[in-house]
């Protein structure tokens, strides 16, 4: 048995793959990689099976590892990696031998990064996934100094195909974030509509993995009042309205249902990379169609 | 629950994101939306739609979420249409709860001021909310919330003006001419009436939660 043990660690280090999704009906929401591309790249960088992740954010991890060899995958924005004191290339994939100590600290951009390994980090997977959704307590917790890991021989049913939706770079992040409109769209006014989609928001520090909120310096909904609702399901992606004019885009471990009004829905394909960029960055958002969104989705499965 | 045909309103299709569609019975929550959701909710699942991976009754709509590499909003909505021309049977399997609930007190720190803003007294106010049977609405908000409803007009509250950081799970929650039972501690500005034991989620069981949208609970008084 291997066991890592961690040495240092960021806000938010947790344990995520692919998430729960088909659990809404039962008020769960399907948590897993914010960066489900990178999630990916970590395991390529692997081999042909790789387990579970630990995500950390943007102000890394430190660990130390100890058992026989075992391959490890590094990838997800832009991370400092050192092993045993040497530099090592982001993203890229390292043997790990007893006693080698990883350390993994803040690069140029991005808020997300991964570890994979060809084991199975050992925590209970509940409803058939091992992601830790902290705010409602299922699957594992949030790893703080002094933590260890088991890790164990892969299941054999884990699934061999690895697949990476999309790498991108920093450039990548300065392009529009593509959203369709939401359930909500037509309650604001077309002038609120046409503002939304004419000016940058900005990330802020107030991001976690339930959602992110956004500063509306140009006060484009601070007028738009809109009385409560029926709640409905939410998705991740979903760009919801607070009552005093936040806007809150929600991420993976988002509630399972809400009230708030929702203008428009961040695109699947665009999610990974909204995810990774940084608190006082600004964000542009672009409608799509339907088509447009489906078409991005396939070719970044390709 | 009576087992026949109904008419379904036809109800407005909307995209949420690109990978879900949303059916809309009403823009508020009543009974009729009610019925036509959990029948739809239930001819969806029959029917087996292709492409579709999850089917979630909320109070006023029903989530189907597709894989956009099987089927589209366009293909999917006139899959909807179909089904929902035809008469629906309403759904037979819905089970019955019996859920005791410890009033008051400690577990229902806000049963006087509840019972006092619809002008009752307690007990009034005890024997009117567990009067008759109640529908589960939806699950949502939280693992194994539910919402039960509807109340009669005269046990319709708004919610409270603060919200408690944290009650336990088995609250029993009042607003809004429902009833409504945590499963997990959580925030909140509903009326906390009392606490019960029954445990409607458990993540290791298949299903995880106990109630589902359509069955219909009774309360009890747990002395």
């Amino acid at each position: 048995m291997s066991v890592i043990t961690v040495l240092r660690a960021g806000p938010l280090v947790t344990v995520q793959d692919m998430g729960r999704p088909g659990q809404l009906a039962y008020g769960v929401s399907a948590s897993g990689a914010l960066d489900k591309g990178a999630y990916g790249l970590a395991g390529a960088f692997v081999g042909a099976r790789s387990g579970a992740a630990l995500e950390f954010s943007s102000l890394g991890l430190s660990f130390r590892y100890s058992g026989e060899d075992c391959r490890i995958g590094f990838a997800g924005g832009d991370f400092v990696l050192s092993m045993n004191g040497m530099p090592q290339p982001w993203p890229s994939s390292a043997m790990l031998s007893d006693g080698d100590v990883a350390e993994i600290a803040t690069g140029r951009w991005g808020n997300y990064g991964y570890v994979r390994f060809d084991r199975e980090i050992d925590c209970v997977s509940v409803m058939g996934s091992r992601s830790t959704n902290a705010v409602v307590g299922l699957g594992g917790r949030v790893l703080k100094e002094g933590d260890t890991l088991s890790l164990i021989p892969l299941d054999p049913q884990t699934p061999d195909a690895v697949r990476i939706d999309q790498a991108f770079g920093p450039e990548e992040l300065l392009a529009p974030i593509r959203v369709v409109w939401s359930i909500h769209a037509d309650l604001f006014s077309q002038t609120v509509k046409s503002a939304f989609i004419e000016t940058d928001f900005q990330i802020t520090a107030r991001m976690d993995r339930m959602g992110v909120r956004l500063k509306d310096g140009q006060g484009v909904f601070r007028n738009a009042k809109i009385l409560s609702l029926v709640s409905d399901s939410v998705v991740p992606g979903d760009i919801q309205i607070l009552g005093d004019g936040t806007p809150i885009v929600l991420l993976r471990d988002h509630q399972p249902t809400g009230g708030y009004p929702r203008i428009a829905t961040i695109i699947s394909a665009d999610l990974d990379r909204f995810a990774q960029i940084r608190p006082g960055k600004a964000v542009r958002f672009k409608p799509v169609t339907l088509e447009t969104a489906y078409t991005a989705l396939r070719a970044g499965r390709r | 629950m009576t087992v026949g045909t109904r008419d379904l309103p036809m109800p407005r299709l909307m995209p949420l994101g690109d990978c879900a569609l949303l059916v809309r019975f009403s823009e508020r929550i009543e009974e009729a939306a009610t019925l036509a959701i959990v029948a739809f909710a239930d001819a969806a699942a029959r029917a087996g739609l292709p492409g579709v991976v999850d089917i979630v009754p909320n109070l006023a709509s029903v989530l189907l979420r597709y894989d956009p590499e099987k089927t589209g909003f366009a293909e999917l909505s006139a899959e909807v249409r179909l089904l929902v021309s035809r008469p629906m049977r309403s759904p037979c399997e819905s089970a019955h709860h019996s859920v005791a609930i410890r009033f008051g007190g400690e577990a229902g720190p806000d049963l006087d001021d509840a019972a006092q803003a619809l002008g009752m007294n307690r007990e009034a106010f005890i024997a009117q909310h567990n009067r008759r049977p109640l529908r589960v609405l939806a699950t949502g908000f939280a693992p194994g919330f539910v919402y039960c409803g509807l109340h009669g007009d005269d046990m319709k509250l708004p919610r409270r003006s603060a919200v408690r950081d944290r009650v336990p799970a088995g609250s029993v929650l009042f607003a809004a001419g429902q009833t409504a039972i945590t499963s997990t501690p959580l925030p909140t500005g509903w009326h906390v009436i009392g606490h019960t034991e029954f445990a409607n989620f458990d993540a290791s069981k298949c299903p995880p939660t106990r109630m589902r949208a359509g069955d219909t609970v009774s309360f009890e008084v747990l002395p």
